[in-house]
């Protein structure tokens, strides 16, 4: 589907606000803070990225590099020591940075909606599933109670789940069922965007491919768009269009998924790649990256990996290393790759 | 909730309550000289009531398993002796006669600081670190640390002596007539009001500091997350999501609290002179009156039992979760 | 690890082993807990107000001269606040001033004393039944439960005329008397069971730890073991769960004393409203009389309170602020 075919096939009329020709979601510098007791914590530090209609963006680095934050803080979920410090956050072109909470509340679940991580803890656990799905559709929408029950059944049937079940509670569904609810959840408003935070980090690995199996089937069908935020780059591989690779809150990497992946350029992607192992190659041990993440209320000045990357130089530990666009679409944030080398286009070996 | 669940738990209470039976009748002993001194002491009994009091405690008889035997018998046919201080009226009796005026004053102020304190408890939790929450939290914690007579006392002395809009003591204006019910009904309240109130205050305290950690906690969840991500406006996502989890845990807490508040809210009687089980029991304690004494104990340990069953029950009743 | 290594101070005798390494967490805990504690504004209100008292309760007849009895009563009945009484007088004269000060060395040593023995038994019975397990640790928690399930203020109002015709109302210990030794001993006896369950629950979780470190305490005796190894690792917890009880032991002290199981020679707080209670004192509207002791029962019990939620925030590793 191209991107006029998305939008004039949505449900519901666009954002009165919406910019004409504005890419579906476009976030610039964003930078966020949580207050912590002895320090603030910067957290997300000038991450930039677009999603366009119909793509499936990946976001992945390891635990604490910022991508759950960076989602959370595109609807404003942040816990209340969080704060988005600047930068810009533009859906069809309206920055959402600037709104006030009640504003802001008019696009989430009907433009953004979240399928989070760990459903057992994501769902309420003494309502019906039936009814968590249909609250959105009964209050957001305004259906009458009937209309949105029928929605939901309809909605859970979407997702491979049998219509009795709406009358569950949570804990009575099983662990895939119930992130299959959440995904039948995320998609009660017709949203444009959903993003899955982990969505299947805690299931097993045959459950794990139905879900991911679903949400390919669901996207095409739909017309959705998708950010999955997930360390396992395996599910990336699978399922995105482009991936976003980052680390202690900078963006390392990025691009379209192939390119990264066979073809990686940053000294963090390409040791994140070698990290998994290879079915296919020899034995060897596992290559693990010594040293941990940096403590992001001090970071070091200059590039934040610096102080683990074999291949740092003086320059990196003083000065942030900018972002160069090359010619195959990837972005790289990396002083081995100066402004001049991006008009060649040429990957080191 | 399984039968199985059911059939543990009223085990348990019975065997508890048959415990406090057993202790009760070793309380007394406990005195050097006990009983046939203690009973003998008293002049106000008559010859009859000592005799059957000699019978029933069978005080020929060895102490165990014979005298235990018979006292554990009687107390389930409900014989509960036989008062010192109201000359050998049974026990059973004394206790019946005044049970309805703190059952009364208990239970309403139960009601009131239920609905008060939760409410109070939930608003402020969820605001927490506001003006609200500190004056909330700060009212609270202050109301905690006053026993019921630190509240009754000042206002007797602001709204009865002071004020006069209230009588200071009793439950009923003394040696007046009234021409209709609804005259003696009023009375009634008017009398009612101190009391209940401080009752209330006193109980408002513990409840709205207890719901505020359940609401904080239950804040902290993912679920209202998901719910503040549906673009649900706060009041709803705290009415619909968070005060629902957050009682759950409230519910237990506060049928187990209805059991010990009986017993608890004899300083606010003896303050007001309320003619329930708490002026009873201090007057029992002032003429030493034993066997009164042992009637209320077990009278307010039948309560806390019987609460904590019922609280064990309706949590396995409300909480999906429980299959026990 | 040497004997030299963790136990750098040398606070264990040369015999035995060393404690086990969670001790040296202690010592580091320490430092950092202090600084915790300053951040808290509720802890530290409750500690000023609590050292006010304390001094006070100390050496009362520093501030306000020696207790005023019926005999060398220095004012009129019932006499509102004046400059010469600044807190108004009683029904037989005494300086209400006087008697609230005193009240506070009575309400506190009762309280302290108490406390003692709640924290006591409480925390050796959760040692002992949390360090054995097994069919001990059933036992003595069926009892701990019974317990928890009595209404104990009743039970302390049965116990208190029992125990003073047990031990005879002409006793004496330490100065303090048999009346007022029943109140400490009842107290004591009706609230040790919620400090036991909480003790119990943190030894248990220290059990855990502690097998990992077996092969160092393997041929030391269970005495021993919960003496030198497990008790150093609850203090902390104990510490705080004392303070909670104080503030419970003040409460009910005061509660006892105005049903009339009170001294009326040694009034405490709750004694002095006693007497207002018979005196008349709220229906004559003789709020001198009620306020001060009133008051400070409040003041104290609040005190106490926002002190031991502090230090069981910041000590107890059970407790939700600590992650």
């Amino acid at each position: 589907m191209s991107e006029l075919d998305i939008r004039s096939n949505r449900k519901w009329p666009m954002p009165k606000q919406a910019v004409p020709g504005a890419p579906l979601l476009e976030v610039e510098d964003l930078s966020v803070r949580f207050a912590m007791r002895n320090g603030s914590v910067k957290a997300v530090d000038g991450v930039s990225f677009r999603l366009n209609d119909g793509e499936a963006l990946g976001i992945a680095g390891e635990s604490g590099c910022g991508k759950t934050t960076t989602a959370l803080s595109l609807v404003r979920l942040l816990p209340a020591n969080g704060r988005i410090r600047s930068g810009s956050v533009k859906l069809f072109g309206i920055d959402l940075v600037p709104k006030t909470e009640k504003q802001l509340a008019r696009y989430r679940w009907r433009e953004i909606s979240m399928v989070f991580q760990g459903a057992m803890n994501a769902l309420n656990p003494v309502q019906r599933v039936g009814d968590q799905i249909a609250e959105p559709i009964e209050v957001r929408l305004g259906a009458s109670r009937a209309a949105s029950q029928k929605r939901a059944a309809e909605l859970l049937d979407l997702v491979g789940i049998p219509k009795q079940r709406a009358m569950a509670y949570p804990h009575q569904l099983s662990g895939g069922m119930r992130q299959r609810a959440m995904i039948a959840m995320a998609l009660a408003c017709d949203p444009a965007i959903v993003i899955g935070d982990e969505p299947t980090t805690a299931l097993d690995v045959m459950v794990q491919a139905q879900i991911l199996q679903l949400l390919e089937q669901l996207r095409r069908d739909l017309g959705l768009s998708l950010i999955l935020i997930t360390h396992d780059l395996s599910v990336i591989a699978e399922t995105c269009d482009r991936v976003m690779v980052m680390y202690a809150g900078r963006v390392a990497e990025e691009g379209p998924a192939r390119r990264v992946f066979t073809a990686p350029r940053h000294p963090y992607t390409r040791k994140l790649l070698l990290a998994f192992p290879n079915i296919h190659a020899d034995r060897r041990t596992l290559d693990v990256i010594p040293g941990q993440p940096p403590d992001l209320r001090n970071p070091p000045p200059g590039c934040r990996f610096a102080p683990r990357c074999a291949e740092a130089m003086d320059v990196c530990r003083e000065v942030v290393p900018p972002e160069v666009r090359f010619a195959d679409g990837v972005r790289v944030a990396c002083h081995l790759f100066p402004v001049s080398d991006a008009v060649a286009g040429e990957v080191p070996a | 909730m399984s039968a199985r669940y059911l059939v543990r738990k009223l085990l348990g209470a019975c065997l508890t309550i048959l415990a406090i039976v057993i202790l009760n009748f070793f309380l007394f002993r406990m005195m050097p000289g006990s009983p046939e001194r203690v009973l003998m002491r008293s002049p106000v009994i008559t010859a009859e009531a000592k005799a059957a009091a000699r019978a029933r405690w069978g005080l020929d008889k060895p102490l165990i398993p014979d005298q235990l035997v018979a006292y554990v018998e009687s107390t389930f046919t409900g014989d509960l002796g036989y008062s010192f201080k109201f000359r050998g009226k049974p026990v059973t009796d004394v206790l019946l006669g005044r049970l309805w005026p703190t059952v009364i004053l208990i239970g309403l102020a139960e009601f009131f600081a239920i609905i008060f304190g939760l409410l109070l408890g939930a608003y402020a939790g969820w605001r927490r670190g506001s003006k609200l929450d500190k004056a909330g939290n700060g009212f609270g914690l202050v109301l905690y640390s006053m026993p019921y007579f630190v509240i009754g006392m000042p206002l007797i002395i602001i709204f009865a002596a002071g004020l006069g809009w209230f009588p200071t003591s009793g439950a009923s204006t003394a040696g007046a007539t009234f021409e209709s019910g609804l005259a003696q009904l009023l009375d009634f309240g008017r009398h009612l009001a101190l009391p209940l109130i401080t009752v209330t205050l006193g109980l408002i305290g513990g409840y709205s500091i207890l719901m505020r950690s359940s609401i904080i906690e239950t804040r902290a969840e993912d679920y209202i997350t998901t719910a503040r991500a549906k673009g649900l406006t706060d009041g709803r996502v705290m009415r619909h999501h968070a005060f629902p989890n957050a009682l759950l845990p409230m519910v237990t807490l506060i049928a187990i609290n209805l059991g010990y508040v009986v017993g608890g809210a004899i300083t606010a009687e003896v303050v007001f002179n309320w003619p329930g089980i708490g002026t009873l029991t201090v007057d029992a304690l002032s003429a030493r009156d034993y066997p009164l004494l042992q009637g209320v104990f077990l009278l307010l340990s039948v309560c806390v039992v019987l609460a904590n069953l019922v609280a064990d029950l309706i949590y396995g009743f409300l909480d999906p979760r429980v299959h026990a | 690890m040497s004997a030299a290594t963790t136990d750098p101070a040398g606070v264990n005798g040369p015999a035995g082993p060393a404690p086990v390494v969670i001790h040296r967490q202690r010592f580091r805990g320490l430092r950092e807990s202090l600084g915790r504690f300053s951040t808290r504004t509720d802890g530290l209100v409750g500690l000023g107000i609590l050292l006010v008292f304390a001094v006070l309760a100390i050496a009362p007849a520093l501030f306000v001269g020696p207790l005023e009895t019926v005999v060398t009563a220095t004012g009129g009945v019932l006499e509102p606040p004046s400059m010469a009484h600044v807190f108004g007088t009683d029904e037989m004269g005494r300086d209400m001033l006087n008697l609230t000060v005193h009240g506070a060395r009575i309400s506190m040593i009762i309280g302290l004393l108490a406390t003692v023995i709640t924290v006591a038994v409480g925390a050796l019975v959760g040692i002992v039944a949390g360090y054995s397990g097994g069919r001990l640790d059933n036992a003595l928690m069926r009892v701990t439960d019974f317990f928890l399930v009595l209404p104990t203020f009743v039970l302390a109002i049965i116990l208190a005329p029992i125990l003073l015709d047990i031990i005879g109302p002409e006793a004496e210990l330490f100065g303090i008397r048999a009346t007022l030794l029943v109140i400490v001993l009842v107290i004591g006896l009706t609230s040790w069971a919620t400090t036991a369950r909480v003790i119990r629950s943190q030894v248990l979780s220290i059990k855990e730890r502690m097998f990992v470190d077996r092969a160092r305490v393997i041929g030391s005796g269970s005495g021993r073991i919960m003496r030198v190894h497990i008790l150093p690792n609850v203090v902390n917890l104990i510490i705080a769960q004392a303070v909670l009880t104080f503030a419970f032991a003040v409460f009910v002290e005061t509660t006892l004393a105005f049903i009339g199981l009170g001294d009326p020679f040694a009034p405490s707080w709750g004694q002095v409203l006693n007497a207002a209670q018979s005196a008349g004192a709220p229906g004559l509207g003789a709020w001198w009389y009620i306020v001060p002791p009133a008051a400070c029962v409040v003041l104290v019990v609040l005190a106490f309170t926002l002190l031991g939620n502090a230090l069981d925030d910041i000590l107890n590793p059970k407790s939700g602020s600590r992650r």
